[in-house]
């Protein structure tokens, strides 16, 4: 901030942009107030049959799912850019591709000052995560996710419906009673993937079962005497029953990590969409973009968090039960 | 204005459930009072010294999730 007082003042132009977009804001809450969109846990389904596939029987077309696609679209659109800017062959990669590589670079430092020689193996499902839980995360920032979608009538709560374009409608604040009888409600088309158990708990089996698989690869047989110790059993005589018995909790423990993964992952992403309903319905010309920035903060922290910690149990099923204690501290 | 002691309580309980995460914000403010202290003492450990905080963190974060989630389900589920 020094260096800019020596440059000559300047009237830029995006803070007119964002004064414009307020006052704009202003007028667009007067006209159409914005309304609490109807909260459910479970997603939405966009079709009213199951779709049947060979292998994996028969589903529904949920709103999540659909986000999910966009997610891999989305990244297999950055996998594009950075291949393009690979294969131009410059030593220096610029703009979007740097920053993926800035990214992937602190990723795989991080794998390697916890895993030494496994970051290899280790490092693709850190990157993979981190990932895609971010662009998963970050989708909910856009306009138009979670509030754009089919009318569907309800027969109990709901708003009225207004024309407001041939074939678009929208929802108005209905006047008095009306609001607790018969009503529409807006089933989106797309609604942020990490909203859904299904997608955080996918991801939370697949962390902790390649957990177990890269384990079983780095000390083979002997790293279920993680779980089933009985080797000071008989030979030891209280401590051994006490080593056992912290075997059997670490058992446990790997199925809490599970829950937890994906716990923490969705309460914080549904919490977070939820508060920018409520803030959004209750003062919509303001606060609303703190609380967007809140949530772009959020969703950085989560998806490392979910990343890193798939990366530290992973290290940790690596390393054996005595080289654990000398690994702590060197 | 008919009463619907249902509807009140299912309110009540989920303010209950998030008591919880008192518990969350004490560990999270323990673990950020440690961490600051740690870096003020040795600056060059910064970076070791937050990834250990953040995970601190998301572990402390997680028992205060659980219970944001249970007032999530008592709201919206049942």
């Amino acid at each position: 901030m020094e260096k800019a007082t020596t440059t000559k003042w300047r009237w830029g132009v995006h803070r007119w942009f964002v004064l414009l977009f307020i006052i704009l804001g202003y007028f667009a809450a007067r006209a159409y107030p914005p309304i609490r969109p109807h909260v459910q846990l479970a997603p939405e389904r966009l079709t009213e049959h199951p779709i049947v596939l060979p292998v994996i029987g028969e589903f529904y077309l949920t709103n999540t799912l659909v986000a999910t696609f966009l997610v891999d679209i989305i990244l297999l659109i950055i996998v594009w850019v950075v291949y393009r800017a690979v294969q131009k062959g410059e030593l220096v990669l610029g703009g979007f591709a740097g920053a993926m590589e800035a990214l992937l670079e602190g990723i795989y430092n991080m794998t390697e000052s916890a895993a030494g020689k496994w970051a290899r193996a280790i490092f693709p499902f850190f990157a993979t995560i981190t990932l895609m839980v971010l662009v998963s995360n970050w989708m909910e920032l856009i306009p138009g996710v979670d509030s754009i979608g089919w009318l569907e009538h309800s027969a109990h709560g709901g708003e009225a419906a207004q024309e407001i374009a041939p074939g678009v409608w929208a929802l108005v604040k209905a006047a008095g009673e009306e609001a607790h009888g018969e009503g529409y409600m807006v089933v989106p088309w797309v609604r942020v993937a990490s909203t859904d158990l299904n997608f955080t708990v996918a991801l939370a089996l697949i962390s902790v079962f390649m957990t177990q698989v890269i384990g079983v690869k780095a000390q083979g047989a002997h790293y279920f005497t993680k779980f089933w110790n009985t080797k000071n059993l008989f030979t030891v005589p209280v401590f051994g029953a006490i080593d056992f018995g912290v075997g059997l909790l670490e058992l446990i423990s790997e199925f809490s990590k599970i829950l937890s993964f994906s716990f923490r992952l969705f309460g914080n992403i549904f919490a977070g969409s939820v508060m920018l309903f409520v803030i959004g319905s209750l003062v919509p010309v303001f606060a609303q973009s703190l609380v967007l920035l809140l949530e772009f903060f959020v969703g950085v922290i989560q998806a490392l968090v979910f990343g890193m910690l798939t990366m530290i149990f992973m290290a940790q099923a690596t390393q054996g039960h005595g080289e654990a204690h000398e690994g702590a501290h060197g | 204005m008919e009463g619907n002691i249902i509807e009140a309580a299912k309110l009540i309980g989920a303010g209950l459930a998030m008591i919880g995460a008192l518990g969350g914000g004490i560990g999270i403010g323990l673990s950020a009072h440690g961490a600051v202290q740690g870096i003020a003492r040795n600056p060059d450990a910064a970076g070791q010294v937050q990834t250990n905080m953040i995970l601190g963190i998301a572990f402390a974060e997680a028992v205060a999730i659980y219970c944001l989630v249970v007032a999530l389900l008592i709201l919206f589920v049942f």
